[in-house]
């Protein structure tokens, strides 16, 4: 028994740990009333993404975005979440990618980049974006914002749909008052 | 009409049904609304819609599945437990049909999966592929090409104008005219000047079909300015396809348009065209296989369901009929014959069926003649038990009427003779006159009380002490016979008429001791029988009771003993007979006889 417990875990130590897409810099600050967000997602550009884009299909980045009161001692206490969504749509025939960024549903812009390092970074590196609107029923104290991204589905045995998503990132606290 | 099965079942489950119907068209609306709002193809949205009802229909089956399965599982291992008649069968039953199903439709659903995955494998190995690859790779390469002319081109004017001072009003026409002759000389159709964002000017040639200056936008200056170039594919102006390449240097931008052939400009974007839609299906190459196999993953599922549900159909069509005959003849064997098997069957178990129920009607039928004929019986045998005492009554009458007359005859024969001895005579005679009439009178009340017997009053009674006091009446009657009661305690109350029970107890005993000689013994034995009923046994050591007088025992008036009234075992069997019961004579062991009464409701 002693045997195969040794073995099971140095099986499980000896896995390589496999890089995947993860948050990467998540910085939240105020700005007024707003909450700015900036962060990255690395290692999301893989040949299956890429593929996707070239192909002409849109393909979206969806960034889960929640807003949490910290606590010390306790599970934080979620205040409001958003989702950003980037879409990308490559047109081979003008040679450019199409980006529109829709917050919470709602478009709030658009870019045409003609590369593929361009278009990584316009999808992937999210730089001062106002995700929330503190209003007066927003707990004061310390706050936290949390992302995560998912980048699309897939399916297990041909016929389970899974997502595939990064971990929960969390930025810096900051302290809001009223 | 009485409605159908699949009616009833339908029925049944029409609200089950509904809802789950309704549920996957909330669910496929919910889900198409936000497929839409993505701003997806329309052929895309339809074939994830396509997959989500699929994926929605096969989950449902798979829970109908398990939930069907696990149900009459649980139901047929409780059924096994508690021995329920036809589990073992219909669990067979099942087992076999899930079994024999389940094993192909895997393989034949693991085979398929394989063979599809190979399919779309190959479809997207065909030698298609690299001709539309090299295809889109040509229209690239002369896109390239275009692109590479227009930002040469427009270098090439950039450092040509770049002595003419655009700030000075008089320079404006010598920078046109040096614009029109580079249009010409470089084979351009569009050639246009920009300090920073601002237009400065512009030429166009009149026989290339543009209808007016392409406005080139504040991005692609922008991004020439920061970039030192920048070229766009513009298809909204004119004809065919414009390339616009800008180049900059010190905030002067040139820009130069080309206009491509219509003709050349559809074929090569028709290649990237293809080419790009070929790339969708093959990034859908998943969606597509995962349709097909949620296709046969239901085919499959729907196989099972039907097999698992057959076989548990017929499993319940052949155990229903087994378990309603079994309950039928345990009834049957209770005394219920009036019971039928009123189960739906159509096969040789139908058969089987009606001829329990015509066996069940005929046992009834034949129970009322028997009991008809032993009804006859009895009364004959009532009628002759008459006549036999009747026969005995006379019998025992006559027997003292005997010596009677033959009294008075010898006082009247010595009264004519004038015998002296008259007196003596008279004495003697009168004295077995009186005996006699005394006798007769002691038979004939005995007879009174026997005609009279009430019937009885069945009370909770102490059977063990009624034992053993009317035992103990006999104890010292006769020296070396032995008095033993053995009442079991099961059997210590009992309902009885407990006088008339003290009765013909003492009438067995009576018998009992007087047939025993000492050294003997005498016991009374009570005990309760397997279905509830007492039986008391009164046996004893004596000489026995012959097989031949055994039919007459019970008879009024019989007696092997020659004295006595014969009306003991009469009223034994009398009491016993009231009583619902039943007695009878068996020899007891090594000798002497047993009388055994069977009191049902005591």
């Amino acid at each position: 028994m002693r045997t195969v417990l040794t073995l099971l875990g140095l099986l499980l130590f000896a896995a390589p740990a496999r890089p995947g897409p993860a948050i990467h810099g998540l910085q939240a600050a105020l700005d007024g009333n707003r909450v700015v967000a900036s962060f990255a997602l690395t290692d999301a550009f893989d040949g299956k993404l890429s593929r996707r884009i070239d192909s002409g299909l849109p393909t979206p980045i969806v960034y889960e975005i929640e807003l949490h009161k910290d606590r010390k001692r306790w599970y934080d206490n979620r205040i409001d979440g958003t989702t950003l969504e980037v879409v990308a749509v490559h047109d081979a025939v003008a040679r450019s990618y199409s980006v529109h960024f829709k917050l919470h549903g709602e478009l709030v812009e658009s870019r045409t980049v003609r590369d593929r390092e361009a278009l990584a970074a316009a999808m992937t590196r999210i730089e001062g974006m106002p995700v929330f609107t503190l209003g007066d029923d927003t707990p004061s104290g310390r706050l936290i914002v949390k992302v995560r991204a998912r980048l699309g589905s897939r399916t297990l045995l041909s016929f389970i749909p899974a997502s595939i998503d990064t971990d929960w990132k969390d930025s810096n606290k900051f302290r809001f008052r009223r | 009409m009485k409605p159908s099965k699949l009616e009833r079942l339908l029925k049944n489950h029409r609200l089950l049904f509904g809802g789950l119907a309704a549920l996957l068209l909330v669910f496929t609306s919910l889900f198409y609304l936000s497929q839409t709002e993505r701003d997806l193809p329309a052929s895309l949205v339809t074939n994830r819609v396509l997959l989500f009802v699929l994926w929605y229909i096969n989950v449902i089956l798979i829970v109908v599945i398990v939930f069907v399965l696990l149900r009459n599982l649980v139901k047929l291992l409780v059924e096994r437990r508690h021995r329920t008649l036809g589990s073992t069968f219909k669990f067979k039953l099942v087992a076999t049909y899930v079994g024999l199903s389940l094993i192909p439709v895997l393989a034949l659903f693991f085979i398929a999966t394989e063979l599809l995955r190979g399919s779309i494998d190959r479809w997207f190995n065909t030698p298609l592929a690299p001709v539309l690859e090299r295809g889109n790779a040509v229209a690239q390469a002369f896109y390239d090409r275009v692109e590479g002319t227009a930002l040469r081109d427009a270098g090439f004017a950039l450092r040509e104008i770049e002595g003419i001072d655009l700030d000075q009003a008089d320079e404006r026409p010598r920078l046109t005219s040096r614009l029109q002759e580079l249009l010409a000389e470089l084979d351009l159709d569009v050639l246009a000047v920009y300090e920073g964002r601002e237009f400065v000017r512009a030429v166009l040639d009149s026989q290339s079909g543009i209808p007016d200056l392409p406005e080139p936008g504040r991005d692609f200056l922008d991004e020439a300015v920061r970039n030192g170039k920048a070229v766009r594919m513009d298809v909204s102006s004119g004809p065919g396809r414009l390339v616009l390449a800008g180049v900059s240097n010190r905030g002067k931008t040139v820009i130069a348009g080309t206009l491509l052939d219509p003709r050349v400009a559809e074929q090569t974007d028709q290649l990237v065209r293809d080419f790009q839609a070929y790339r969708q299906l093959e990034v859908q190459k998943d969606d597509l296989r995962s349709s097909h196999v949620l296709l046969f993953l239901m085919v499959t599922l729907l196989i099972l369901l039907g097999s698992s549900w057959v076989g548990l159909r017929l499993a319940r069509r052949v155990t229903l009929p087994i378990q309603a005959l079994a309950e039928g003849t345990r009834l049957i064997s209770l005394g219920d014959l009036g019971h039928r098997v009123e189960v739906e069957a159509d096969d040789e178990l139908g058969v089987l069926v009606e001829s329990f129920n015509r066996m069940t009607a005929e046992l009834a039928s034949n129970k009322e003649a028997l009991e008809r004929s032993s009804r006859d019986l009895v009364e004959a045998n009532r009628l002759a038990a008459w006549n036999e005492a009747a026969r005995r009554i006379a019998h025992e009458i006559k027997n003292p009427l005997t010596p009677i007359r033959l009294a008075a005859e010898r006082m009247q024969v010595k009264n004519e003779q004038g015998d002296p001895g008259l007196g003596r005579t008279v004495e003697e005679g009168v004295e077995i006159i009186v005996r006699e009439v005394v006798h007769l009178q002691k038979m004939v009340d005995e007879f009174s009380r026997y005609a009279r017997m009430p019937r009885p009053s069945p009370m909770p009674v102490d059977l063990e002490r009624l034992v053993v006091d009317t035992l103990n009446l006999y104890r010292d009657v006769k020296p070396g016979i032995e008095l033993e009661a053995r009442v079991e305690s099961e059997a210590a109350t009992a309902q009885l008429d407990a006088e008339q029970i003290r009765r013909a107890l003492i009438n067995l005993l009576d018998n009992a001791v007087e047939a025993t000689e000492p050294p003997g013994r005498v016991e009374v034995a009570a005990r309760r029988q397997a279905d509830g009923g007492l039986e008391i046994r009164v046996a004893d050591t004596g000489l026995g009771t012959p097989p031949e007088s055994r039919d007459k025992l019970f008879l009024p008036y019989y007696s092997t003993k020659g004295r006595g009234t014969g009306l003991g075992l009469a009223i034994v069997h009398r009491i016993v007979t009231d009583h619902d019961g039943t007695i009878r004579v068996e020899d007891n062991e090594p000798h002497g006889t047993v009388f055994v009464l069977g009191l049902p409701n005591g």
